[in-house]
């Protein structure tokens, strides 16, 4: 299996540059990025002159040209100097030669510059009036971003709140007339239907904007929650390299302050520690009873928690309308009651489930995730039953509410009442009764008491004024009038009672605390510090969930109160403010971010529920309860929603309404509902698809990753194993294939851009398809390349009518000096045109066609009469990677060392393949020439190889010169590393050879010493491998081989020095830690003695 | 810059603004900087490119990088000779790739580098071993330093040498869930404020 990880070593530069192709493009010298070379600007000279010639279409694409490099020089990972002297040159040559072109291209271009620079300094002036940028980024590079991500999160609160508020304001609030208290809430605004000149419906603006609040939260919700998902679409991998990124990913960058620095690092200490015993408790299960025991319990616990907290606070508002009911005036305490008790709750309760959480001996991870839910669960807990109460007690008031009070046409006018706050005001208003009758109602208010002085019109015809002076408690009869108001002011309330109580919290238990421990640890017993009192933790979960609890309760009150956002959005800065004051004086970070803090589509996806949640009160209210008939925009109506069809009927011509009345009734709606709900169902079956192609195209990714390596691995496998042998293991496969068939005909185009379906009508039976290809590769002559089920055998080969005699008996060349050896030296025999050829396969079979069948069975036939002498194979099956696939979705991770299995070997294929030799392209060499290569190859070491175009275009394009024939394993991977095999001519690629080289050597001089290292210990994986001696690890080369020695078909399998390399180190149980540049060192004489 | 002392030629400016992710303005702050690290040594007037460079123990101590546990190498594998002195384009360099505007394929490039400890383009285990000490300031015993090292490799080495490759290393990057492929954990320590808020 060495054979397979040695090759991906090389092939997988290549994958992985795909993926980076914007910075690879660009950077193809990153590697020499410190020395500043001369020829790379002699080549930059060359580029220039070319601009030279006049073809203004030349010109122009050469200058376009430039200016990408200019445009994008950034991204690439030069050194700067080499940056600024690219860009100098690009620019002289655009300045050189822009003059020459049209002039329409000359302002085009201009233009284009313009419109740059303005974005740039409206890109700058943006920037300045984000708000609480300077604060965030000063927290951040304290503390992380983990804990600004919750200062980001209220900032884009905020935001809403801002939004809602102007919604609010524009459309009810101003338009009303003057700022009272009392236009905080429903009460207050009239039902007049049109205001003004201009004839305002206030009502109707009033529900529209109650609505439109929570339509513009849904849709910006959900439209941040889709750009999030967007975001993190890659991340859905299912592949987890936990101990890598706990390494790697760790540190955050962003930290600059030595205490969070301290605690970050005391974080990751946990953290690995954490995965150190995760890692080793997957083993072992502990006995569980008594785990689960106290599991239940602790639920027990919390669910009671939960039930007594929603009971006492219906409790409690069932307690006040009874005080309101008894009692004439109440305290201060009275009055605000419900939402001390609630805001009470929703600071004590998330501290209990704390303790009790720690009863459960959760995962860390795992219990905070406990914890957040059961928050949440708390917190929607108290609001429903908060405004399940206040409904309740609506719905008893509208019981209570006597008759004459709804017939009459008295208007009362409300006044909401400010909690604390004494009102008194006069408010006159006129309206018109039914019979033009005035009615004044003036209500004084004192403290908790009003006089109310009814006016009520009696009479038909003749104004009377029944005065009725009246002294009634507030609480009894004015909110009987209104309750929309009273569920309005409630939640007002509560939200500044939550306000006192997150200020009292953070000056409390966050800045007193702070100061205890910062100076009395001195005069104390214990450190303060790191024992008991310690700092406040910043609980960012905690904390961005109280904001989502806060939001929560601005959505439920907004449609009866519509300055809440008004509120909040003061309330926000607030504690913004005061957040991030103490936050940077008095709080060290949450030891253990959790993770789900740093994606916020987790907390959006709460949000969102929150707002649902939340909107579901007001619905209902307004859809089952009547508006209160004395107060507010909708008294005298029905329902609230009346307004709408009130409004059409009225206002909007009679078509207008009939058509409204045709696309309400059920004949349209029904059909509508359904054609959603099918349309939902479309959407999600193709969001499944979708998956399923994003999931197999990861696959392929992954699949092409290690493609090359198993594929010779494959090779070797197959080569060495006799035709018996291979049975057994079609069997397996076949099933798998079967099924597996459509899926994969359906398989996404491979990236050089033609597909092949390689479907082979013997798949049922237990075949492996024999591949044999020329190793031609002009265009002209179409290597034709089949795949035939074999039933009874596994090998059998074919070839295209144009393969090459030479190229034939070259491989027979190989074949017999493999054969000529021993078994083992054998499968380590590194010949290079061999592996080249297996390289050179994918070239043909991109080009392959179904169609080939006819000339390939004739040729196969003709072939096979050769057959002693001629065998070179390789092997392709496509089904594997198909079943390597959908095995990986298990263990993705860790695919590729399924291959680890001799049995498997032979059933992993390749199946994008990459690779292209340089060779193929010299197809008329003669023998001795051949020959020769092999052993230059062989004795440089080459892995020339290796060098893979991306595509069959490319390979076109390349000249033979641009292979590092010459070069070290070492540059060559390192230049792929930086991604420097680019097709672009920009820079010169010779010049490396050298500098790399010599590296190298300095490197070979190095590698006595790393041999000399004590094998410390085997690699886990290979726990499960028998002990390396040299013949077993041939055998695991190729498993069942032996039988089939006796056949003459052979497939060398070696594809280059480095795996020699590579057994060798094994084999002598050394560190293969510097494995590349043992494989420096070692080729030149294993080679030569192969040859 | 009108009246006061001239910087940078416009060309300069340009050319740095083209290079780099700053604005005219951050860049010159950043010399501002710059020159702070060492007023004798770095010239206001950088009209004519002098070869100034300001070693390693100066830089290091700036806010940014101070508490970093990587400050040695990553402001080793900025400079020119590999040693840690830095010009000024490579200062500008240095924090434009990590500044948060830069793009995570070459933040990814740098940390490949910052983390090769020994520069021998792999991470190989006793890099590993380097990055965890340096990360936990050597807390974990040497056990479990082995243990996470070898588990880290097994993990992300898809090709079995046991070490690993830039590739190795991009692809395990390029898969870590959407938190922490947030540029701040890769690399992301320049962020305006924390040398426009500086005196």
């Amino acid at each position: 299996m060495s054979v397979e990880r040695e090759t991906s070593s090389l092939t997988r530069p290549l994958t992985s540059s795909k993926r980076h192709k914007s910075v690879r493009n660009s950077s193809r010298k990153i590697y020499t990025p410190y020395q500043d070379n001369p020829v790379s600007s002699d080549d930059e000279d060359k580029d220039a002159e070319l601009v030279g010639s006049n073809d203004p279409e030349e010109m122009f694409q050469n200058i376009q040209y430039q200016k990408e490099i200019i445009a994008n020089i950034r991204t690439k990972p030069w050194p700067i100097r080499r940056k600024l002297k690219v860009l100098k040159q690009a620019r002289e040559i655009v300045l050189k030669y822009e003059g020459r072109l049209t002039r329409t291209r000359g302002y085009q271009a201009a233009g284009a510059d313009l419109l740059k620079k303005l974005s740039r300094v409206l890109y700058n002036i943006l920037v300045l009036f984000v708000p609480w940028e300077m604060r965030i980024k000063k927290i951040e590079s304290h503390f992380g971003s983990g804990v600004a991500s919750y200062f980001i999160f209220l900032r884009w609160l905020f935001g809403i709140n801002i939004v809602l508020t102007i919604m609010t304001g524009a459309f009810i609030v101003l338009p009303e007339g003057y700022l009272q208290y009392s236009v905080l809430f429903y009460g207050y605004y009239g039902n007049v239907r049109k205001i003004g000149r201009a004839g305002y419906r206030l009502p109707l603006a009033y529900f529209l904007v109650g609505m439109a609040v929570f339509a513009y939260s849904f849709i910006t919700l959900l439209r941040k929650m889709a750009k999030n998902s967007r975001l993190s679409l890659s991340s859905a991998s299912s592949e987890n390299y936990t101990f890598c990124w706990r390494i790697f990913c760790a540190w955050d960058y962003l930290i600059g302050n030595p205490e969070a620095a301290e605690s970050k690092g005391a974080a990751i200490v946990n953290n690995i520690r954490e995965a150190i015993v995760e890692e080793q408790e997957k083993k072992k299960e502990t006995s569980l009873a008594v785990l689960i025991s106290l599991r239940i319990l602790a639920n027990i616990l919390v669910l009671l928690s939960l039930a007594g907290s929603i009971y006492i606070i219906y409790f409690v508002v069932d307690r006040s309308q009874k005080l309101e009911q008894q009692k004439a005036e109440l305290t201060l305490w009275e009055k605000n009651e419900v939402s001390v008790v609630v805001s009470l709750i929703t600071m004590i309760a998330p501290s209990a489930f704390e303790l009790v959480a720690q009863l459960e001996l959760y995962h860390p991870r795992t219990s905070l995730r406990f914890q957040l839910a059961r928050v949440l669960v708390l917190y929607l807990g108290n609001l429903y039953s908060l405004i399940i109460a206040l409904l309740d007690k609506v719905n008893s008031m509208s019981s209570d509410i006597p008759g004459n009070w709804s017939d009459s046409t008295s208007y009362l006018a409300t006044i909401s009442q400010h909690v604390g706050s004494n009102l008194s005001t006069i408010v006159p208003e006129i309206t018109e009764g039914r019979n033009s009758t005035f009615t004044m109602v003036v209500i004084d208010l004192n403290h908790t008491t009003i006089n109310v002085k009814h006016h009520f019109v009696s009479g038909q015809s003749a104004p009377v004024f029944n005065a009725m002076n009246q002294t009634i408690p507030f609480g009894k009869k004015q909110q009987d009038q209104c309750w929309e108001t009273y569920v309005g002011q409630e939640m007002l309330k509560l939200s500044i009672i939550d306000m006192i109580f997150t200020v009292a919290s953070i000056l409390l238990i966050d800045f007193i605390r702070g100061l205890v421990v910062r100076y009395l640890s001195d005069c104390c017993c214990w450190d303060l510090e790191s024992k008991f009192p310690e700092y406040g933790e910043f609980k960012i979960a905690e904390n961005v969930l109280h904001l989502i609890y806060n939001q929560g309760m601005i959505w439920m009150g907004a449609f009866f109160s519509p300055c809440l956002p008004a509120f909040n959005v003061l309330k926000l800065i607030g504690l913004m403010y005061l957040r991030s004051w103490a936050v940077l004086t008095c709080n060290v970070p949450h030891q253990q971010v959790f993770r789900a803090s740093r994606s916020n589509n987790f907390y959006l996806a709460m949000l969102l529920f929150m707002l649902f949640l939340c909107m579901l009160p007001t619905i209902f209210a307004i859809v089952r309860y009547r508006p209160s008939q004395h107060c507010g925009p909708f008294s005298g109506q029905e329902k609230i929603y009346d307004i709408i069809s009130e409004t059409i009927e009225k206002d909007f011509p009679a078509w207008f309404s009939k058509v409204m009345s045709y696309i309400t009734s059920p004949v349209v709606v029904l059909p509508a509902l359904l054609l959603l709900f099918m349309l939902i169902y479309y959407l999600q079956s193709i969001a499944r698809s979708l998956k399923f192609t994003n999931n197999q195209l990861r696959m392929q990714l992954q699949t092409e990753r290690t493609d090359d390596k198993k594929k010779v691995f494959k090779l070797a496998a197959a080569r060495l194993q006799p035709p018996e042998g291979a049975e057994p293991k079609p069997e397996q496969e076949s099933d798998i294939t079967s099924m597996e068939s459509p899926a994969r005909s359906a398989s996404p185009p491979r990236r050089n851009g033609s597909v092949n379906k390689i479907l082979s009508p013997g798949r049922h039976s237990n075949s492996i398809h024999t591949i044999a290809q020329s190793a031609s590769r002009s265009d002209d002559r179409s290597p034709s390349i089949l795949l035939r089920p074999k039933p009874s055998s596994a090998y059998r080969v074919f070839s295209s009518p144009f393969v090459p005699q030479k190229e034939i008996r070259r491989v027979e060349h190989q074949a017999y000096s493999g054969r000529s050896k021993s078994y083992h030296h054998m499968a380590y025999n590194p010949s290079v045109r061999f592996s080249e050829s297996v390289h050179s396969d994918p070239v043909f079979r991109k080009s392959l066609r179904p169609m080939h069948t006819e000339p390939g069975i004739v040729t196969a036939q003709s072939y096979l009469g050769r057959r002693p002498h001629t065998t070179r194979y390789v092997i392709l099956n496509e089904h594997e990677p198909r079943k390597k696939i959908m095995r990986s979705t298990v263990r993705l991770p860790r695919q590729y060392r399924v291959v680890d299995e001799p049995a498997e070997i032979v059933e992993l294929y390749p199946r994008n393949v990459k690779c292209y030799i340089p060779r193929s392209q010299q197809p008329h060499l003669s023998e001795e020439e051949e020959e020769d290569e092999t052993n230059d190859n062989g004795k440089k070491g080459s892995l020339g190889h290796t060098h893979r175009p991306k595509s069959l275009s490319d390979l076109h394009q390349r000249s033979p010169a641009r292979f590092y024939i010459g070069e070290t394993l070492d540059s060559r991977l390192a230049r792929r590393v930086y991604g420097e095999e680019e097709d672009d001519d920009y820079l010169e690629w010779e010049e490396e050879g050298p500098r790399n080289r010599s590296r190298t050597s300095i490197k070979v001089t190095e590698t006595p010493q790393r041999h000399g290292e004590p094998y410390i210990k085997p690699k886990n994986r290979r726990k499960g491998e028998p002990s390396l001696t040299e013949s077993d690890s041939a055998s695991l080369e190729s498993s069942s081989d032996q039988q089939n020695s006796s056949t003459d078909q052979y497939i060398q399998v070696i594809h280059n020095k480095e795996k020699y390399l590579k057994h060798n180190t094994k084999m002598t149980k050394k560190k293969s830690k510097t494995s590349a540049e043992l494989n420096m060192t070692g080729p030149k004489d294993l080679v030569c003695s192969n040859v | 810059m009108g009246n006061k002392q001239t910087i940078f030629t416009d060309e300069q400016l340009d050319a740095y603004q083209d290079c780099t992710f700053f604005t005219r303005k951050e860049i010159l702050r950043l010399h501002g900087r710059y020159h702070e690290l060492a007023p004798h040594l770095v010239p206001m007037d950088y009209t004519n490119e002098p070869d100034v460079k300001v070693p390693l123990s100066l830089i290091v101590n700036m806010p940014e990088l101070k508490e970093n546990p990587f400050r040695d190498r990553i402001v080793e594998s900025f400079s020119e000779d590999g040693l840690g002195n830095l010009s000024f384009n490579d200062f500008v360099d240095m924090f434009s790739v990590l500044s948060e505007m830069a793009p995570r394929e070459l933040k990814a490039i740098y940390a490949f580098k910052i983390y090769d400890f020994n520069v021998d383009n792999y991470i190989c285990k006793e890099d590993l071993e380097k990055t965890l000490n340096k990360l936990t300031k050597e807390e974990l015993t040497p056990e479990e330093v082995n243990l996470v090292c070898e588990k880290a490799i097994e993990e992300a080495d898809l090709d079995g040498d046991s070490k690993l490759s830039f590739a190795d290393f991009e692809n395990m990057i390029s898969r870590a869930p959407d938190f922490l492929r947030r540029p701040s954990f890769l690399l992301d320590i320049y962020k305006l404020h924390s040398w426009a808020s500086l005196p």
